[in-house]
């Protein structure tokens, strides 16, 4: 017995398997209810974090959090501390207070919650350690500074995800794969008869495969999505200790039990491919070219459980990304 | 005011002057309330969730206590109200929680009777979600207990808190659509209505709103939020339904209809169509209200306003900001649009800052916190109960039900 669910959220299409145990009477309708149910939770993420939703709680943070601390639920909190954590150890690579940036480059339309400033004031802007309070004791969140904005895309969908998988193991789910746009994946047990969901990192035949069970991956590349800037092509993914596009890697996949930790350091590594820091129970994977832009081996790390299928270990690329590798703007 | 008073009204530069001051105030930064309160939950579920999250918001709230009979429910709540002291049972609760100032009901709807009678016995204030109930002899006793109590009772409607509704609704009542001719609301969402469970004997207490035994289905759970909107607009209650309801998208042995079509008879020969189905998501959820010379649509934080080519321009409407929908151009209606134009920030204005949910929480406070009065009193939460009950009615037997004026009343 399989059931399917899909839900469009977060500009992208989230999407559910889920296997039952057994086919009796009712299998169907309670597998697909548990479905329903993590998908409504992923909805409500949707409606809690947009920056593109008046009513979302992260436009309400952002117009009364530099005023006075905006108490949040335990949740919500939880997550601004995960952010925090892997803003400190990454060294900044991974940083929702490119919000503003963001914005600045267009990355983000009008529909935004963000105001639109310069670059230069986008810049000044970025840095989670000198513009975001946590106050633990009371769950508050506190700006330092006015026109400080959060873009949590790159850990929003693990964050989803995360919370989907709590209420499907609530629901009694063993067997289940959930995915938010195919770049972030969570996965409880296996498929009957299996050892764990293969997943192809692309879809070259000989792409990198990896076999989740009761964990999650997150794969970020810069060329998914990209807008014109002065005459420039610029990837969705910002530096934002750099306060420039990308320079990194051209994929970065990792692994771990939680998937907005997994989310968070996949962007993390892209913007800088090393894995300085990475928690010991994460494992991750990065594509790089050199300087003529073409594909190098891929970097390893950890114990990888990422097995290559064909000879050339690359990860597969978008065409278009690799026959123009981003210059400094 | 009679509708040649209406015209002469809106003619005048004051009309359009009265449109602007009509607007409410709308502070997208949370109130301050007058004192702080704490307050237990009771229901811990769907509905229940969405309370606390908009609880959160508010800085003088504090959640005392959170009330499930369902355990696996009471241990999820626990990381999302830290604070509280957990009950299994409400009359322990209300026992030990002697600092209680308000409970806020979110249970099935069938056991709101009893939650509210205790709570305003133990001279709690109560918010209790709509339907208020799913007999009318269990809706009048709430009314009745409510009229008897101390405390304030607040019925959950979605509608009357909402400030663009209220903005929508400023604008009907001064004539700006003038004769109203139809209405329709409909709710569409592609579900199986259904709570997971694996365990049969927790499955028929969980999905009580698939029980034909104590749940009106979409009629009560989502058409009376619709029905009450439409109460408020108008002023008026319909005197009759007709209904049909039909099991298309979910042949899994339920026996609450998933698609449903009512229609209701209002005095002076309007109707209103109402429809809902758990098949389809298609345009989700709406009410309009039509009339000679315009139309307005209202969808949960949205609202707009369909003009006749022949309506009176309002001076305003150079400031408007537009949405096109296929052939129909609607003003976008902005609560605190006076203030937001005034700062150039007119288009910030879209869409509520809150969730609907926030607003009735929020109205719900202020009259506990200053003793004002709640927007949606237990007595208006019985008539729009009683409209429903009327409709499951007539969706059960095929015929034509009259909506007595005695359903409305405690006399």
């Amino acid at each position: 017995m399989l059931v399917r669910l899909a839900l469009h959220a977060m500009g992208t299409r989230f999407e559910l398997v889920l296997e039952g145990d057994d086919d009796g009477p009712g299998a169907e309708a309670h597998l697909r209810a548990a479905g329903e149910v993590a998908l409504a939770e992923v909805e409500l993420v949707d409606t809690k974090l947009s920056l593109f939703r008046r009513d979302s709680l992260l436009s309400h943070i952002q117009r009364n959090a530099a005023d006075q601390p905006v108490k949040v639920d335990p949740d919500t909190f939880a997550l601004f501390e995960l952010c925090a954590q892997v803003c400190e150890t990454t060294g900044g690579s991974f940083d929702p207070t490119v919000a503003p940036l963001m914005r600045a480059y267009k990355l983000h339309d009008d529909k935004a919650t963000t105001p639109l400033v310069t670059l230069e004031e986008a810049r000044e802007q970025v840095g989670w350690k000198e513009h975001v309070e946590l106050l633990a004791d009371s769950h508050q969140v506190a700006f330092t500074a006015p026109g400080t904005a959060l873009d949590l895309g790159g850990v929003a969908k693990g964050y989803a995800l995360d919370l989907a998988i709590e209420v499907l193991r609530d629901a009694g789910i063993t067997r289940a794969l959930l995915h938010g746009g195919t770049s972030t994946i969570a996965a409880i047990g296996q498929p009957r008869g299996r050892e764990g969901w293969p997943i192809a990192l692309g879809a070259d035949p000989d792409a990198p495969r990896v076999l989740l069970r009761d964990d999650c991956l997150a794969v970020s590349a810069p060329g998914a999505r990209s807008v014109q800037h002065e005459g420039r092509r610029v990837d969705h993914v910002l530096d934002p200790r750099q306060g420039l596009p990308v320079q990194g890697a051209l994929v970065a996949a990792t692994l771990s039990r939680c998937a907005a930790e997994a989310d968070a350091w996949s962007t993390a590594l892209l913007v800088n491919a090393d894995p300085k820091g990475l928690p010991p129970h994460m494992e991750s994977l990065i594509g790089m070219t050199d300087a003529e832009g073409e594909r190098v081996p891929t970097h390893w790390f950890h114990r990888p459980r990422i097995t290559r299928t064909g000879p050339s270990g690359f990860c597969d690329i978008p065409q278009s990304r690799q026959a123009a590798p981003l210059q400094t703007v | 005011m009679t509708s040649s008073d209406r015209r002469s009204f809106l003619k005048g530069a004051a009309g359009a002057a009265a449109a602007f001051a009509f607007q409410p105030d709308l502070s997208a930064s949370p109130r301050a309330l007058n004192a702080p309160l704490r307050v237990g939950l009771i229901g811990a579920g769907r509905q229940g969730r969405a309370i606390l999250g908009e609880l959160g918001k508010f800085e003088d709230i504090t959640i005392a206590a959170v009330c499930d009979s369902d355990a696996r429910r009471l241990s999820s709540a626990k990381r999302r109200a830290p604070g509280a002291v957990f009950y299994a049972e409400h009359k322990a609760m209300l026992e030990s929680e002697d600092q209680l100032d308000a409970v806020l009901i979110a249970t099935p709807t069938h056991q709101h009777r009893s939650l509210c009678e205790d709570s305003l016995d133990a001279g709690k204030h109560v918010y209790c979600e709509a339907p208020l109930a799913h007999t009318l002899e269990d809706a009048k006793a709430i009314a009745r207990a409510a009229r008897a109590a101390s405390g304030k009772f607040q019925t959950g409607m979605a509608g009357r808190a909402n400030p663009v509704y209220s903005l929508a609704r400023s604008f009907v009542r001064m004539g700006a659509i003038r004769d109203t001719l139809s209405m329709r609301s409909q709710f569409k969402k592609k579900t199986s209505w259904r709570t997971p469970t694996s365990d049969s004997a927790r499955d028929k207490f969980l999905n009580w709103r698939l029980d034909p035994d104590v749940s009106l289905g979409l009629v009560g759970e989502v058409g009376t939020h619709h029905f009450d909107v439409l109460h408020w607009f108008t002023g008026q209650y319909p005197t009759s339904v007709r209904g049909t309801g039909e099991l298309l998208a979910w042949k899994d042995g339920r026996k609450v209809a998933d698609t449903v079509h009512c229609e209701f008879q209002f005095p002076g020969g309007v109707r209103s169509q109402w429809e809902a189905s758990l098949g389809t998501s298609f345009e989700g959820e709406y009410s309009l209200l039509a009339g000679t010379m315009g139309t307005v649509k209202l969808a949960g934080t949205h609202a707009w306003m369909f003009k006749e080519a022949d309506a009176t321009t309002f001076e305003w409407e150079v400031y408007a900001t537009r949405q096109q929908f296929h052939q129909d151009e609607g003003i976008i209606l902005i609560a605190g649009a006076t203030e937001l134009a005034a700062q150039g920030k007119l288009k910030e204005g879209i869409g509520l800052p809150h969730p609907p949910l926030y607003y009735a929480l929020e109205n719900f406070f202020v009259a506990v916190g200053e003793d004002g009065e709640p927007c949606c009193s237990a007595e208006e939460g019985l008539r729009a109960a009683a409209v429903a009950i009327r409709a499951a009615e007539a969706i059960r037997t095929g015929a034509e039900v009259a909506i007595p004026e005695t359903d409305f009343s405690l006399e």
